[in-house]
């Protein structure tokens, strides 16, 4: 598959129906490299992950190992792990605090803002003749900083990140996902990684919009745990908070036309059932924790005093093209994010970061850190599964012949819409798969642009 | 100080015993081979440059109850990660032990590879030491405390298994 007209044959979001050979398909993956990753602005990490000038952390855009470090002045820059010698990669650590790097190939030596700072035995072996400013570290073309949260694109000519994330998600995002009314979100230091086999579409797609699997067939061995072990009385953190379906959810959906698409599942609104959840376990906790739960609360209905309806928590959601977010229904359960990174067609390799909210008490945050590690996380109860689920995909559907029968995404086809109004973007019915539809109307819209 | 020659064999062979139940399945038998108040602890490996703070936040940090719900979770039948069952080889080595300040717990570090194959050729290594913390009870050993050093920075696969 290399001829981009055919794409929108197989890439059939209007009708819900979606060609595996997206999943599968070598050309496509490397027109992807191109069309998607070198192009979209992605979340590269968080400034609490460098803090302090020659602080940095090494990740990824796409297959492009890059480092995010803050440089003597106190900038955020993102720079291609690359020397610009003769390419040997220059910092091998996961995370660190350094006046610069250093390439072992032939020593040339870069400061934190990627300059060449030096050439071992320069003046005898180049005569003066180095042309060091032009050839500092690669720097990515756009670095932004979206109220803590760092965004890189490669591209030079990318809009602004404002317009890419457009109006709607900019509002979930601050407001809601970072939780900037209620003060922010703190990240606890350390990637926690797997490599997984799925396309990276695979688990995007997951967590952008599917609601569905969760109470119908993947995590179902978690929610009887839950259950067998409430009705006992045995109590550990990721058993405590029941995976409800009580009150009533709506599928959260923002972005349009050219900007990315966010979509978040199972958003609570419009009712106080879990923050009353959330305040019964805050009296078990003691009197600090009553006090935040109920000041949060206070923040919340602040943003959205205007509005008809009122937020309150989100469970899973994704931005586009490869961040995934947990909200878990409750500030009590922490929220992590998780970069889905591609490494080749067929696997991906999955990025947590951890966070709580700033402002929680100790005890809080002692819980929420340990149900996350027990819940939607590598060595979790929650998180194999899905993992398990995309291992069978990719043995099911490997075989050529298979790429072409399309995946059927016919959830609340033509209901999107039927939510209630009055927040940003859209709300609709929940189990939906019609922010798949929308990741997969944006991915083409990308793959088209020449 | 390193325990006797009898103690370490006695040692050695709980830890091997231990290993076939893990690769019989058998996980209700090996749960009953912690102490009630057992921790067992996989950390976060990392590589760190200069003066950075580590990440203070394990992979698993688990109590015995915990440790009971990952083995009930598999006994529901719905644990896809685990349909069908992992075969697993435990492979412990290099063991050494040592006593402590309390006459009846010793500390005893291994090293050990552990196989995980699934389905048609679904397969991951694992490899790494287990510190553990041994305490003598009614005659024989518990496991007190587990710390489990994965050799791995980036997971082969999600943990579904037991080390
Ligand atoms: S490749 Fe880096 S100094 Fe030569
Ligand atoms: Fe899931």
């Amino acid at each position: 598959m290399s001829n981009v007209g055919e794409l929108r044959d197989i890439v059939d979001w209007r009708n819900g129906r979606v060609a595996s050979a997206i999943h599968f398909d070598e050309d496509l993956y490397r027109m992807e490299a191109e069309r998607v990753f070198n192009r979209a602005w992605l979340v590269v990490g968080h400034e609490d992950m460098v803090r302090k000038p020659g602080d940095y952390i090494t990740n990824y855009m796409g297959e492009v190992p890059v480092i995010v470090v803050r440089d003597a002045g106190g900038q955020i820059r993102v720079l291609v792990n690359k020397c610009s010698h003769r390419g040997n990669q220059v910092c091998l650590f996961d995370r660190g605090n350094v006046k610069g790097f250093t390439c072992s190939y032939h020593g040339w030596s870069f400061g934190l803002d990627g300059t060449l700072t030096g050439a071992p035995l320069e003046q005898m072996v180049y005569r003066g003749e180095l042309d060091k400013v032009a050839l500092g570290l690669e720097e990515v073309a756009h670095v932004a900083n979206f109220h803590g949260l760092l965004f890189a694109s490669f591209d030079p000519a990318a809009p602004a990140l404002d317009e890419w994330l457009g109006e709607d998600v900019r509002w979930w995002l601050e407001n809601f996902v970072l939780g900037g009314p209620v003060g922010g979100l703190e990240m606890l230091p350390g990637w926690h990684r797997y490599r997984s086999p799925g396309n990276w579409k695979l688990v995007s797609e997951n967590f952008i919009g599917d609601s569905y699997h969760v109470y119908a067939a993947t995590h179902i061995s978690w929610l009887a745990m839950v259950q067998d072990f409430m009705g006992k009385g045995i109590r550990i953190p990721i058993i405590t908070y029941p995976g409800t379906t009580d009150p009533p959810m709506y599928e959260g959906f923002a972005g349009s036309g050219r900007s990315a698409p966010l979509g978040m599942g199972m958003v609570v609104a419009g009712n106080d059932a879990l923050y009353k959840r959330d305040l019964a376990e805050a009296q078990e906790l003691g009197p600090e924790a009553v006090e935040w739960v109920e000041y949060r609360q206070r923040q919340l209905l602040e943003i959205a005093k205007d509005r008809e309806l009122k937020p309150y928590s989100f469970m899973h959601g994704g931005l586009f093209p490869n961040l995934g977010l947990m909200g878990f229904f409750s500030p009590m359960i922490g929220r992590h994010f998780q970069s889905f990174h591609p490494r080749g067609p067929v696997e991906h390799e999955c990025w947590q970061w951890t966070m709580v909210e700033r402002d929680a008490p100790q005890a809080v945050k002692d819980l929420a850190v340990q149900r996350v590690y027990q819940g939607q996380h590598m060595a979790g109860v929650i998180a194999p599964d899905d993992v398990e689920n995309f291992e069978r995909m990719v043995e099911a559907g490997r075989a050529r012949r298979n790429w072409d029968r399309p995946f059927h995404y016919g959830l609340q086809f033509g209901h999107e819409e039927e939510g209630p109004k009055g927040l940003p973007g859209n709300l609709g019915p929940t189990p939906s798969e019609g922010n798949q539809r929308r990741f997969y109307r944006f991915w083409l819209e990308m793959m088209e642009r020449s | 100080m390193a325990v006797d020659w009898a103690l370490k064999g006695e040692l050695e062979d709980f830890l091997y015993r231990e290993a076939h139940i893990l690769d019989e399945h058998r996980l209700e038998d090996w749960l009953d081979l912690f102490t009630e108040d057992a921790e067992y602890l996989v950390p976060l490996r990392e590589y760190l440059q200069g003066d950075v703070a580590p990440a203070g936040h394990p992979m698993i940090k688990d109590d015995k109850q915990m440790l009971t719900v990952r083995v009930r979770k598999d006994a529901t039948g719905y644990s896809h990660v685990e349909t069908p069952v992992s075969m697993t080889c435990h492979l412990i080595s290099n063991v050494v032990a040592d006593e402590t300040d309390n006459p009846d717990e010793v500390n005893v570090r291994s090293a050990f590879t552990v196989r995980q194959a699934r389905k048609l050729r679904d397969e991951a290594w694992w490899a790494g030491r287990r510190w553990d913390r041994l305490r003598r009870v009614d005659g024989g050993w518990k496991i007190a405390r587990r710390e489990v050093h994965l050799d791995a920075t980036v997971l082969p696969r999600g943990i579904a298994i037991f080390f």
